[in-house]
């Protein structure tokens, strides 16, 4: 995440981890009349305590005794709580006091304005595993942590830019639309994506879809066919609405805009310019706006009737565009009372290669057939051989033109090898199934002609040489190879060049005849004017053209309000997630791609139909649905919409912060040993073998289901099995050490499940029951008067049996000994306590003494609990060992009270 | 009380609310209710721009009691408590009336009954506002000294912190040497020894001007209330001093448990309880020999005084575990490994509660030869007397019931502690009492030093079991506790307390019994005994106001009055039925 702002604020206290610990110091030192900063990683402060669903002995509800005391915390005027917040450092100072960096992280939603309503997550399209509800069921990716949460505010759960939005470069949030297609909102898909470009219906046909190229399931069954996706919501939003559903903005802006040429950047331009109230007009050259989605993109792939209603987009805002209307200068549209020009007039001139003959009729360049071709001045090639000189994908839209008008023979010959050639692998490959000969390695050297008519071509063989300037192999022709080939019509399509040559004068424009713009504010020498699209970066793709209309609007915009053009980003994208960590989350489902219908190759080339087909919306959904929800949100900004406090803002990034404190209090709690460690436990492999924080969930107030079921088939269990000293006192683990509350959270647990399915047997695997606590035996004696089995015996390991049972081997240590196999429906592992060792990485000296299984050291335990070895630093809770709520509350109060002597002793 | 100015605002809560009550027609049903001049909507109440409104309307509007129709009070009560108080409002006359967990999320099954339901309860709301009257917080200004009762490790470590903090301490020892079981007990788990512990934090407090340390000094009597304690001390000399303090700790510590004669061979030579073989060990340097014979083997017994069934014929049987004795016990067996690694150990238990990082000790014991037999509770070891050793013998251990007969010069019986007898202190301090004869707190879970006499805290074992560690804890928690409260200087008590109708109150004692407060005393006013209520003890519990046979308790804020008008309002029809 990007970083911005730093403030300074001066503390009595940090206390880092709002937990019951955090929390209960965070209290009692405000009440002291310190103030406190209480920085807390999560969105909520309640740390574990919170979720549980009753606490031992007293079977209070968890949640209603924690959310007083979150409350109090809250709304303590001597306490401010940083959530969503991590300590980076902690320094200390030459006088004893402490330096402590921490981020803020973004959670996209401004917390004053955000009443906590929920209307976010009702509107959201990502649903993700909840992490507060240990996993057994989802959530959605704008949520509110959970219903206690203080504060109650929603977040954002975007973790970074999803690769295929990340890829596109008209900033087109493909991830967005996927995510509302999968949710059946197929308008608001079409819309999310109007906000970025206004030319769906081509992109749909004719972007490259460098957004698949990214896609992280391309890395497993193969990419979400996001491009596919765009078809279906745009035919379908198009087929509903042969008209926009707007008109001109109300308010009218009045400074006047000119774009020279139509094609996707200049509409683009228009588009976004238009939507701030500007008056544009277009001028165009040609006798019908488009550029190249008209003139060189073959109706067979893209459907002009489509890119009409793209256009019809721009249009319907009021922009008015200006056929046969050829710019000749940029003074004229000055004079004309243009307060900014932005000339956008693609590259649709040819480069001459300057072949003998070059100027025999029968020779033409690519755009000029094309354009022919489609105004149906080239008629009927039937029996005619045509040859397309070049390897773009300039040349295969001529070839397969060439067929589709009935040629006998349609050559592509390149001079360097298939996999040298630009143009798409996909589009080469239609051509050939179409029946386009493909000669590579070869070049025209002269044209042949009779009464200045062209009969044949010779042409040289060539071979690869050195890499060029481009980095392909350059090629060099092979001496003597010299062969002639009969052909009644050349294409040259070896390549094109913007026409600037109007301009040349006024504004600078570079050798290749680009005009020399900013790369990032698309200015040129002149002021006011503006460039982009193929004028300035050459022959590229409709999407970058797109994106660079898209800001050339941007600044145009803040040049005519006098604003700074530096100082400013646009289009600022979070860093793009990494595919592996994606994968590597959790278990993916395998979903295969599901193919589009085409026109068999056979039929193509007899008309100009249309060969690609659209998805069904069954198609459609089910390929959206195969989407990995790579950065969590989607960006389809639904949030956005529903908000009634407009409190989301995806332009809001992480915050860097520094405060200066005399004492830091560490309360950051424990990590939840993770039984994937033991596995012959089979957890994660086996469904119902669950660990006891999703127990304690099943069994709460706030539980994700209305009951207490199993999770392979939502069954009643019952008859269940309790593991305990999962993960603690057990070397194989790594951990020798008891973790003092599982005894007592089984037999709790065991208690509840007594309430909640009477019918259920509960029995609790065990090696010693320590109820050591006040009223814990009388506790524990109580569940065994209410039928809890207690069997001693470590349980060795699990397997499956038949209907996702489960077998439990133990060792039987009262009955005899030997091993012994009983079979249970559900198994809850009574999962320890480890240490989070994420605090000992706080100090930047890294001398945070920890003891020898990475709990913080208490340096003398029995005089000053909480002490650790740095002076002024203090432990509380379960960052120095495995504690109850009540032992932490204690060892809380014990560090507030040493951390308040500490500040005191300083002050005297 | 139709010159009332009342401010009415119902929220939509975003929909929580109004999806499933149609607001606007809750407004319009209410608006005209007597005393209202204004009442309005908002799409959430709690936001600040709705609170500015809020601010504005009471200033602009002049009202004198407002209703906020939303969510649960427990959300935010504060916040509109501290709107109005910026709006110029007494807090007590605002009033919260929940139609969200109380309406419409309990009726998201729809229909018009929502609507009407919510309607009812913003009248209810109403007609307690019309009654509401201005309230004041009572403030006491608090004494910032501590009185430390108990000078074990735990009373010397809280007097040593709070001097720190800046809280002149009283300590108070009945014996005449501090310093408790620790000074006595030798090594300490997980280190250190008792006696050195205590002599380096004596030395401490000696140093201390701003401790005074009483021995063979007793609390007698106890007047005043939280922040405001006078206590009358019984010092050695047989003089009474009084002194002023803002809170008490106690930390009067444990007993150990004192088996029977002849419980588990108690009384015979040789079978000692852990606490004397703990001294034993302190105070011998030379071999372990009991009665002039060397030790080659000792057995312990485990759970001696601790986890007794229920149905024991013990009169009170002592079912609580006492927590520490097991990890002492395998401590007391590593000392004298260390001793003597020749020594035979044999230990018999029913749990072994080595919990946390004590498990290291179990692990510890075991590997250095300590020998482990689980017995359970209905079929415990028996102590067999033989001529020069004891004869432990243990069942339910081995194959077919056999049994096994331990061999031991010395039989450790590993006693748990009890709750010191001292009814005078209980009758002083009014300290509650749980079933197991330790001192109660208000809440196990999250206030676990606080007493329901504010400003009593009781700390270490005089709670409940606990190791040195945890004693020390819990001590400095209760320090925590009386710096939060005196270090301000004040405390405010909610005004939500009894009042005595003088005139009816016939003084029966009822109200006195009800009171789990102490909150209750009897007066003489103008000859007439009567009932009077102390207010910085008094809760609000309102267990005091059934009770009255004369009618004569009422409870701020809550009066008869203002509850039957909520009743009324609320089975009041309303008029127009929504469709």
């Amino acid at each position: 995440m990007l970083l911005k702002t730093a403030d300074f604020m001066n503390y009595d206290h940090l206390i880092v981890g709002g937990g019951i610990a955090g929390m209960e110091s965070a209290l009692t030192l405000g009440d002291m009349g310190y103030k406190v900063l209480l920085i807390e990683k999560e969105a909520s402060i309640g740390g574990k305590m919170v979720l549980l669903s009753k606490v031992f002995p007293t079977l209070d509800c968890s949640s209603c005794i924690s959310t007083p005391k979150m409350a109090a915390t809250s709304h303590h005027p001597n306490v401010t709580i940083a959530t969503n917040s991590e300590v980076e450092e902690i320094g200390r100072n030459g006088d004893g006091t402490f330096r402590v960096r921490y981020r803020r992280n973004c959670t996209f939603v401004d917390n004053a304005a955000c009443t906590g309503c929920g209307e976010c997550e009702i509107a959201c399209t990502v649903s993700i595993p909840d992490e507060f509800n240990f996993d057994l069921v989802a959530r959605r990716a704008a949520h509110i942590p959970f219903p206690q949460a203080v504060p109650k505010k929603a977040k954002i759960d975007l973790r970074g830019a999803s690769p295929c939005s990340a890829a596109c470069p008209a900033g087109v949030k493909a991830h967005g639309f996927v995510s509302l297609v999968r949710s059946g909102k197929y308008e608001e898909a079409f819309h999310l994506h109007m906000e970025d470009a206004p030319l769906p219906g081509s992109l749909a046909r004719a972007c490259y879809a460098p957004c698949e190229d990214a896609c992280t399931r391309g890395d497993l069954e193969g990419t979400v066919s996001i491009r596919h996706i765009k078809r279906f919501m745009t035919d379908r939003y198009y087929g509903a609405h042969p008209e926009p559903e707007y008109g001109p903005p109300e308010e009218r802006l009045d400074k006047k805009v000119a774009v020279v040429g139509s094609g996707p950047a200049g509409l683009t331009a228009a588009y976004h310019l238009a939507r701030k109230g500007y008056p544009v007009t277009i001028f165009e050259a040609a006798p019908e706006a488009g550029g190249m989605l008209r003139y060189a993109i073959p109706p067979f792939r893209l459907p002009k009737d489509v890119v009409d209603r793209d256009i019809k987009n721009v249009t319907a805002l009021g922009v008015e565009i200006r056929a046969n209307a050829r710019v000749e200068s940029v003074q004229s549209l000055k004079e004309a009372g243009f307060d900014s020009v932005f000339l956008a007039v693609g590259s649709g001139e040819a480069w001459t290669m300057g072949f003998e003959g070059e100027d025999l009729e029968g020779i033409v360049d690519c755009m000029g057939f094309l354009r022919r071709a489609y105004s149906g001045r080239i008629g009927d090639l039937s029996g005619k051989t045509v040859v397309v000189v070049g390897g773009g994908n300039s040349a295969i839209d001529p070839a397969r033109v060439s067929l589709r008008l009935g040629a006998a023979k349609v050559v592509i010959m390149y001079r360097r090898s298939r996999s040298e050639m630009p143009a798409h692998d996909w589009e080469v490959q239609a051509a050939l199934e179409e029946g386009v000969h493909l000669q590579i390695l070869q070049n025209p050297k002269r044209f042949l002609g009779k009464n200045g008519r062209l009969t044949q071509l010779e042409y040289l063989s060539m071979k690869l040489g050195e890499p060029d300037a481009s980095g392909r192999r350059r090629p060099v022709p092979v001496e003597g190879s010299e062969a002639l080939m009969d052909a009644d019509l050349v294409v040259l399509a070896t390549g094109l060049r913007p026409a600037t040559f109007p301009f040349a004068g006024a504004i600078e424009i570079r050798r290749d005849e680009t005009v020399n713009a900013d790369a990032e504010t698309l200015q040129t020498s002149i002021p006011s004017v503006f460039a982009g699209g193929d004028a300035v970066s050459g022959p590229s793709s409709i999407v970058e053209a797109i994106g660079q209309g898209k800001r050339a609007a941007f600044y145009i915009d803040r040049y005519l309000r006098g604003e700074p053009l530096d100082g400013t980003t646009f289009d600022e994208r979070l860093p793009v997630m990494n595919k592996e960590a994606v994968i590597g989350r959790g278990p993916v489902s395998k979903r295969e791609p599901i193919r589009v219908k085409e026109i068999a190759a056979g039929d193509r080339v007899k008309s100009f139909a249309e060969v690609e087909g659209c998805l069904s919306e069954n198609d459609a959904r089910a390929s959206a649905n195969r989407c990995l929800d790579c950065a969590g949100c989607s960006e389809c900004h639904q949030c956005i919409r529903a908000c009634p406090a407009n409190a989301i803002h995806f332009d809001m990034r992480s915050e860097e912060r520094t405060a200066e404190v005399k004492s830091v209090i560490l309360s950051t709690g424990f990590r939840l040993f993770d039984p994937h460690e033991k596995p012959q436990y089979g957890y994660g492999r086996y469904p119902n073998v669950i660990n006891a924080m999703q127990m304690d969930r099943l069994l709460s107030p706030t539980r994700p289901f209305n009951h207490t079921l199993r999770p392979s088939d939502g069954k009643q269990p019952n008859n269940i099995a309790y593991v305990l000293c999962t993960g603690s006192r057990d070397c194989s683990a790594g951990n020798p050490l008891c973790s003092r509350v599982c005894c007592m959270y089984s037999i709790k647990q065991a208690q509840l499940i007594m309430g909640a399915l009477p019918l259920a047997d509960v029995t609790i695997y065990y090696i010693d029951i320590r109820a050591f606590g006040k009223g814990y035996d009388e506790f524990y004696e109580q569940a065994r008067g209410m039928g809890v089995a207690f069997v001693k015996g470590k349980v060795a390991r699990i397997e499956e049996a038949d209907n996702n049972d489960l077998k439990l081997f133990y060792e039987d240590i009262e009955g005899g000994g030997g091993t012994q196999e009983v079979e249970h429906d559900l198994v809850v592992l009574s999962v320890g306590l480890m240490p989070n060792k994420d605090v000992l990485k706080l100090f930047d000296n890294g001398d945070l003494a920890a003891d020898p299984y990475a709990w913080v050291k208490e340096m003398d335990e029995n005089l000053y609990p909480a002490l650790t070895s740095i002076d002024g630093v203090f432990v509380a809770g379960t960052s120095s060992a495995a504690r109850d709520i009540p032992d932490s509350i204690l060892h809380a109060g014990a560090a507030a009270a040493q951390a308040a002597a500490h500040v005191e002793r300083r002050r005297a | 009380m139709e010159d009332r100015r009342i401010g009415v605002f119902i929220c939509y809560c975003g929909g929580n609310i109004s999806d499933y009550v149609e607001v606007e027609k809750v407004r319009a049903a209410v608006e005209n209710e007597p005393g209202v001049v204004l009442a309005k909507t908002q799409m959430f109440a709690c936001s600040d721009a709705a609170q500015d409104e809020m601010i504005s309307d009471i200033k602009e509007k002049g009202l004198d009691g407002i209703v906020v129709a939303s969510c649960s009070p427990k959300l935010h009560l504060y916040t509109f408590r501290a709107m109005s108080l910026r709006a110029g409002l007494n807090p007590f006359r605002y009033t919260q009336s929940n139609i969200r967990e109380q309406c419409s999320w309990a009726h998201r099954d729809g229909g018009p009954f929502a609507t009407e339901k919510a309607i009812r309860i913003v009248r209810a709301g109403i007609a307690r506002a019309r009654l509401s009257e201005p309230l004041a917080t009572m403030r006491i200004e608090t004494t910032p000294k501590v009185l430390v009762l108990g000078a074990g490790v735990a009373g010397l470590m809280a007097s040593l912190t709070l001097a720190d903090i800046g809280l002149p301490v009283f300590l108070v020892e009945k014996e005449p040497e501090v310093g408790g079981w620790t000074c006595k007990w030798g090594g300490m788990f997980p280190q250190g020894n008792g006696s050195d512990l205590v002599e380096g934090l004596l030395k401490k407090v000696k140093q201390r001007e701003d401790i005074t340390l009483f021995t063979r000094a007793e609390i007698i009597e106890r007047t005043g209330s939280v922040g405001d304690f006078t206590a009358k001390i019984r010092v050695a000399d047989g003089s009474v001093v009084s002194l002023e303090v803002g809170a008490i700790i106690v930390a009067t510590g444990f007993d150990t448990y004192r088996p029977a004669e002849g419980e588990f061979g108690y009384g015979r030579e040789g079978v000692w309880t852990l606490p004397e073989v703990k001294e034993w060990l302190a105070g011998n340097e030379g071999p372990l020999a009991v009665d002039g014979r060397p030790v080659e083997s000792v057995a312990y017994i485990y759970c001696v005084g601790s986890r007794q069934p229920k149905d024991s014929e013990l009169e009170r049987p002592n079912l609580y575990c006492s927590r520490y004795c097991c990890s002492s016990a395998l401590h007391t067996a590593l000392q004298i490994h260390e001793r003597n690694p020749e020594v035979h150990q044999f230990h018999l238990y029913r749990d072994m509660r080595s919990y946390g990082k004590y498990e290291l000790l179990y692990e510890e014991a075991s590997r250095k030869g300590s020998m482990f037999f689980r017995f359970e509770n209905d079929a415990p070891p028996e102590i067999l007397a033989e001529s020069r050793r004891h004869i432990v013998r243990a069942k339910g251990q081995l194959e077919g019931d056999e049994v096994l007969d331990i061999p031991a010069d010395l039989v450790v019986l590993v006693t748990g502690m009890v709750p010191r007898q001292n009814d005078a202190l209980i009758n002083v301090l009014k300290l509650p009492v749980g079933t197991d004869g330790f001192f109660n707190e208000i809440h196990p879970k999250l206030r676990p030093v606080e007493t329901v006499m504010d400003g009593v805290f009781i700390v270490g074992a005089s709670q409940g079991p606990k190791t040195l560690a945890e004693s020390v804890a819990s001590s400095l928690a209760g320090v925590s506790k009386s710096a939060a409260l005196l270090k301000k200087g004040y405390v405010d008590l909610d005004p939500y307390i009894a009042m005595v109708n003088a005139e009816r109150c016939v003084w029966c004692g009822k109200c006195l019994e009800a009171c789990p407060y102490g909150a209750i005393e009897k007066s003489v006013l103008e000859g007439k005994e009567i009932a009077s209520v102390i207010p910085s003890l008094c809760k609000g519990g309102g267990a005091c106001v059934p009770v009255c046979p004369e009618d004569a308790i009422e409870l701020k804020g809550y009066t008869s009055e203002e509850i039957t008008a909520a009743i009324d309002a609320l089975i009041e029809q309303v008029a127009a039925p929504v469709p």
